[in-house]
């Protein structure tokens, strides 16, 4: 499996749904991840941690002799590049064509003194994420190559091209798993290096899994992908214990988090705000997180003199999250394009009734949920004051989403995934 | 000798508009005059007017030996007076004939019985009048919203002076016994029961053109064979269900016309059997035991309870926030008020909030106008916050043309 996000290290929505998945598949199928970045407190059972900055080529060999003695159902290489797949620039794309030109043109200690190079001090986190990605895919090839396997399972366009390129090696059956679309974060239209990745990947691939029947009809409209190859495995979430916690302010709190993207649609947030205080003035707007969007958002809300109903509190921790959570009134997701949206099951654990876009994955698995298009404002914003509103509406859908979301467990997914797979195998052999 | 009797439901709701809080304090008028015309129009083309067409001609064509009974709300008579007069004429035509009976309901179609008597007795009233009017008959016999029923429901409709009651014949309750004789309440014979043979009315109702079930395709030589085959050990065979089950519920594509076409002639070739209107049952039959519910039941759902109505928090929540409304709304003495209090007595409004089933896209969904339950809820809710604000500003004048629609509709 090539992963790219891995908690605790890198908790967004990539890096958890990789873990919920590989804890669960790892009970009944034997899985190597290959993960660019770890750190001591990433833990799994059966998982086996391999820090690539710290040794050679031949170490990697050694290391993978030594793994296979002990029989492990599941081990993980690190390859140590230290990214976040939201920051990048343009510079980087040249520095890869570079970093491409010398992999493929130099042999042996050159391809180690490459890797040592661009692992070597503490570069910051998102530049030259795309010849990462390269290094990423010829490294994992590489891994791969001395390796029996079955199947190549990729998550997302920073691990498509390894997958491609492992395919292309190996012959092996390719699966490309999709949690999020460069044409969800960077708008319809875009066809950049990021989308040709993606694309790429999807064209050879021998399965695709979407995380949401949204995220399927935007690869086949946006992509051109034959329906036929695309399976949808929604995520699960991992059961969590919670408590409600009152707060001090008069206000109701109506809650948005997420990163200040325009594919979170934090314009919509601002618009719906303006027209719910204009008939419920007694609520604030909770907005957590940052992002491009951050600055203009901000200037919006006082320009349409809301400051007074904005709380923004730029980033904030997990358990700052979780406390804001368990405080709110209403959760309000007005995403644009959200493949699935974890925290409005999140949410849903804190006992927040939510508003969300029918622009979701989400919306597509909780029905007890309150949802509007995204350019819907007037809609949003009747919903939100109805559940500030009326207490037994907030009660009756808190407790409904509740249990919908007993259903949506990481085995399910796994169960499906593993029938994935077992279908492909299956279908080889008759082939 | 053996009767079989039909009963045909006619109701249509006075449905909302889409209705958000913007509008709260701006905004009195309710209705959605574009969509309860609109279902009227697709279910009068579809149903009432083919229907009735057919009915008229199955009178005469046996002489006056096929007869049955309508019940029909008042908001569904409103709304023919309003959009479709055609419709109205085509039932009057049918009472014209003699052969046809009109039971008694409450106008708005309400579940008011559990929350108000007093608006009971006003509904039912005001549905006497209205069938009086147009029709020319006094009912004798009265069929609760959705036949909710209890012991309690038939004493306080004896006590009305009627002599008989419609109501669903429940398996547990009937225990071995048959709903094809009459029953009485516990010690009260003075009101007689009529009890649907659900069995029989669903094979109609709801099976007619449901090709995964092992008697499809049902005619009715094979339908009338299963009612021939209870001769013997039944009084009457009481057919009850909504009129829309023929060209609306059942598409014209089914063949549920010709069913209902060959239906009487097929009936009658048994020496034996013969139609009658339940007032003419009661008539005709002596009671043969006692039908003793305490809770209430109903013919909805397959619980056949009050459930949905008033299954979850959200259904009681806004009932009993309306029925709170009464007293105010009765000491403005404001005839549109009143109405329009009323009309969001009916039941349809609970019934869309349902939240049973509805993730599986269910019966309630079929027909509702509401995307969710929770929608349903929240303009209700929306409307009733809207009632309470004109009732808080009383002196706030009404649109004359609203008054004059009332005036002329009362």
């Amino acid at each position: 499996m090539l992963g790219w996000e891995f908690p605790p290290l890198f908790s967004g929505g990539l890096g958890i749904a990789t873990h919920g998945l590989v804890k669960e598949l790892s009970n009944s199928v034997k899985i190597s991840l290959i993960v660019p970045t770890t750190s001591e407190a990433m833990k799994v059972d059966n998982v086996n941690f391999i820090g690539l900055n710290r040794i050679t080529l031949n170490d990697i060999a050694l290391e993978r002799e030594q793994f296979d003695l002990l029989l492990c159902h599941t081990e993980l290489f690190e390859i140590p590049i230290p990214v976040s797949p939201y920051h990048w620039i343009n510079k980087s794309v040249i520095v890869a064509e570079q970093y491409a030109r010398k992999l493929s043109t130099e042999e042996g200690n050159e391809e180690k003194e490459a890797i040592h190079q661009i692992f070597s001090g503490n570069e910051i986190y998102g530049l030259n994420i795309l010849s990462k990605v390269h290094l990423y895919a010829k490294l994992s090839e590489q891994i791969a190559s001395r390796r029996n396997f079955d199947v190549i399972h990729a998550h997302d366009w920073v691990t498509s091209q390894a997958g491609v390129n492992i395919k292309q090696r190996t012959g092996k059956l390719f699966i490309l798993h999709i949690h999020s679309l460069e044409t969800d974060r960077s708008g319809h239209s875009a066809r950049n290096a990021i989308y040709q990745l993606e694309r790429t990947g999807m064209e050879e691939a021998d399965k695709i899994i979407a995380v949401s029947q949204f995220t399927k009809d935007q690869i086949i409209e946006h992509y051109q992908i034959d329906p036929q190859k695309i399976d949808v495995v929604h995520n699960g979430i991992d059961p969590a214990e919670t408590k409600r916690q009152s707060h001090p302010m008069k206000d109701k709190l109506v809650v948005f988090l997420g990163r200040l993207t325009n594919q979170k649609g934090p314009q919509f947030l601002i618009d719906t705000a303006e027209k719910v205080a204009a008939i419920y003035p007694r609520v604030k707007f909770v907005v957590a997180g940052t992002g491009d969007e951050f600055a203009n958002s901000l200037e919006t809300s006082a320009f349409k003199r809301l400051g007074n109903k904005f709380i923004f509190t730029g980033f904030l921790s997990k358990k700052q999250v979780n406390d804001l959570l368990s405080m709110a009134d209403v959760y309000f997701m007005p995403s644009v394009s959200e493949p699935f949206g974890l925290t409005a099951l999140e949410a849903i654990q804190y006992k927040v009734p939510s508003v969300i876009s029918l622009q979701s994955g989400a919306a597509e698995v909780i029905n007890s949920s309150l949802k509007a298009d995204f350019w819907d404002t007037d809609k949003y914003a009747n919903y939100i004051v109805a559940l500030l509103k009326y207490q037994v509406l907030s009660q009756v859908l808190s407790n409904r989403a509740l249990d919908e979301l007993e259903s949506l467990t990481w085995s399910h997914a796994a169960r499906k995934v593993q029938d994935i797979y077992q279908g492909l195998l299956e279908a080889k052999i008759n082939h | 000798m053996p009767s079989v009797c039909f009963y045909f439901q006619v109701h249509q709701p006075f449905r909302l508009k889409p209705y958000d809080f913007f509008k709260i304090g701006h905004d009195h008028v309710y209705d959605d005059e574009v969509k309860n015309k609109e279902i009227l129009d697709k279910v009068s083309l579809n149903c009432y007017l083919p229907a009735n067409q057919l009915i008229l001609q199955l009178i005469n064509r046996h002489g006056g030996n096929f007869r049955i009974a309508y019940s029909m709300s008042g908001t569904a008579i409103e709304q023919m007076e309003k959009y479709r007069p055609d419709v109205l004429h085509s039932f009057k035509a049918l009472a014209d004939t003699g052969c046809v009976e009109f039971l008694s309901e409450t106008y708005h179609h309400s579940l008011s019985f559990l929350y108000s008597k007093r608006e009971f007795i006003r509904q039912v009233e005001k549905h006497r009048n209205k069938i009086k009017e147009h029709f020319n008959q006094s009912p004798q016999v009265f069929r609760n919203t959705e036949l909710i029923y209890n012991n309690e429901i038939a004493n306080f409709v004896s006590g009305l002076g009627y002599k008989g009651i419609v109501c669903e014949g429940i398996d547990h309750i009937l225990g071995d016994r048959s709903p094809n004789f009459l029953y009485h309440p516990p010690f009260n014979e003075d009101i007689k029961c009529l009890l649907k043979n659900y069995k029989l009315s669903d094979d109609i109702a709801f099976r007619f053109s449901d090709q995964g079930w092992n008697e499809w395709p049902l005619t009715a030589s094979k339908f009338v064979d299963w009612v021939h085959k209870i001769n013997g050990h039944a009084d009457t065979i009481n057919l009850f269900m909504d009129y829309e089950t023929f060209g609306e519920h059942q598409g014209t594509e089914t063949g549920i016309f010709e069913f209902l076409e060959h239906l009487p002639a097929e009936i009658l070739k048994h020496p034996d059997f013969n139609f009658r209107t339940p007032s003419e049952i009661i008539e005709s039959f002596d009671v043969s035991a006692e039908y003793d519910v305490h809770s209430f039941s109903s013919w909805a759902d397959s619980e056949r309870d009050l459930s949905a109505w008033l299954g979850n928090s959200l259904q009681l929540d806004s009932m009993e926030r309306i029925y709170s409304l009464e007293k105010v709304i009765r000491e403005s003495e404001n005839r549109y008020l009143v109405e329009e209090w009323a009309k969001l007595l009916t039941s349809d409004h609970f019934y869309y909030m349902s939240t049973k089933y509805w993730n599986d896209g269910d019966v309630h969904k079929y027909f509702s106008h509401y995307d969710t339950p929770y929608d349903a809820y929240i303009n209700y809710m929306n409307v009733i916050n809207d009632l309470e604000h004109v009732l808080e500003t009383k002196d706030q004048p009404f649109p004359d043309a609203l008054c004059s629609s009332v005036a002329r509709n009362s």
